[in-house]
């Protein structure tokens, strides 16, 4: 099965249409609602199986010369590792009235991150994810920087460190471990640990 | 403290050589490295540049046992906090080197993540160029540092942290004083509203009795 077949078998199955801007001419545009089965199709199912997420990358249309249809766009980067060298890629287009996206975290365990860092960055929210929060900016950070209407020159600056260890502890009490007792700076209360941040 | 105490005379300013000989062979760093200038200060800490030969013999990996404080590498704003805090931690007297472009002004990195330098959070002594900069720059900026360093009173700082002490100690006495009045005050209007609260009471027994 080449990867001709299997853009075939995506827009009969799917509804996956075959970008022809595309240099590599390796992408397909799938719906929404389409996407997890898409992928996982593309996972498990497919002719080339492709077991390896590079990417996942918002998109920003706003100022993109001759640009029709949504504003936004999520695309996601599979490679093979049975069959090296063949590379596929999904997109997502995102309007900017629904900005949602359902997640593939359950599949791949590395897209947990990389959609915390979409929706940081861009602000896309992926319906279904465990623990959506920001990855790289700060917890008192408002707005999303990557999008283009954002300020160039706006900086914002944090009061507080990154609070992380409830965080921690739940990974610790995933692997086993069990919190016996916690030190005074430890003690969040709820709203706190929503926030991600200690409060002095 | 007379005009004569506060003039350098010859045992102060020996006190004073002495103690900054002591303190400028002896500046050891800590380092807060966050990019490539930090391979930088470790070429410069090892073998072929050596660091120790003027002294900085031990690189401290905690703040509270570290003279100077070397931000080496871009500072995000994520990080501002901790670096404010680290500072904090040291110990007086504590010096700062903002080694390389980006902790000096931020470098190229013109972004909403990145601080424009370091001395929006904290005070700096020496700020050396260069992305990154050669170690013969950092020893420059070591001996920049100790040039300040032999520069500074220690007897006249002392004098200051002394007079610091007694006008706060002074103002606390008069507070308290003050706080004593106050209280002494309401107790005698106490006394005195409870007194005529009796008075009355037993002029009011009193015409009771005479109807």
């Amino acid at each position: 099965m080449t990867v001709e077949e299997i853009f075939a078998a995506l827009e009969e199955m799917f509804g996956a249409k075959r970008e022809m801007q595309d240099k590599w001419g390796v992408t397909a545009v799938v719906p929404a609602t389409y996407l997890h089965n898409a992928v996982q199709y593309l996972k498990d199912e497919a002719g080339i199986k492709f077991e390896m997420l590079v990417d996942i990358a918002g998109v920003d249309y706003l100022t993109y010369p001759n640009h029709e249809g949504p504003r936004f766009a999520v695309s996601y980067a599979f490679k093979s590792l049975s069959a090296p060298g063949s590379r596929i890629r999904l997109k997502v287009l995102v309007s900017e009235d629904s900005l949602k996206v359902p997640t593939v975290s359950d599949l791949y365990a590395n897209a947990n991150w990389y959609e915390r860092e979409v929706f940081d960055q861009f602000g896309i929210v992926f319906t279904g994810h465990p623990d959506l929060r920001r990855l790289l900016n700060h917890v008192e950070f408002v707005g999303h920087p990557l999008r283009k209407d954002y300020p160039a020159q706006k900086r914002q600056w944090l009061s507080t460190n990154d609070y992380l260890l409830p965080e921690l502890e739940k990974r610790l009490e995933e692997l086993g471990y069990k919190v016996v007792q916690r030190s005074k700076e430890v003690e969040t209360n709820d709203n706190e640990f929503l926030e991600g941040s200690i409060k002095e | 403290m007379g005009n004569e105490a506060e003039k350098p005379n010859i045992i102060t300013s020996s006190l004073d050589f002495l103690v900054n000989w002591g303190r400028s062979n002896s500046l050891w760093p800590f380092p807060y490295g966050t990019a490539c200038c930090a391979i930088e200060f470790m070429s410069t800490e090892v073998g072929r540049y050596d660091l120790s030969r003027i002294g900085s013999e031990y690189v401290r990996f905690t703040p509270r046992q570290s003279d100077v404080l070397l931000v080496a590498g871009t500072i995000t704003y994520k990080q501002a906090p901790i670096l404010k805090r680290i500072y904090e931690q040291m110990a007086e007297p504590r010096w700062v080197i903002a080694m390389g472009a980006c902790a000096s002004s931020g470098g190229f990195y013109d972004c909403y993540c990145t601080v424009p330098g370091i001395d929006h959070i904290i005070p700096v002594d020496v700020y050396i160029g260069g992305c990154p900069p050669r170690p013969e720059a950092f020893f420059d900026a070591m001996f920049d540092l100790q040039k300040k360093v032999k520069d500074e009173s220690f007897m006249k700082q002392r004098a200051e942290s002394v007079k610091e002490q007694l006008e706060m100690i002074k103002a606390k006495t008069a507070e308290a004083k003050r706080e004593a009045k106050a209280s002494v005050h309401e107790k005698v209007t106490d006394v005195k509203v409870f007194m005529k609260e009796k008075e009355q009471n037993l002029v009011k027994k009193a015409q009771f009795w005479k109807e």
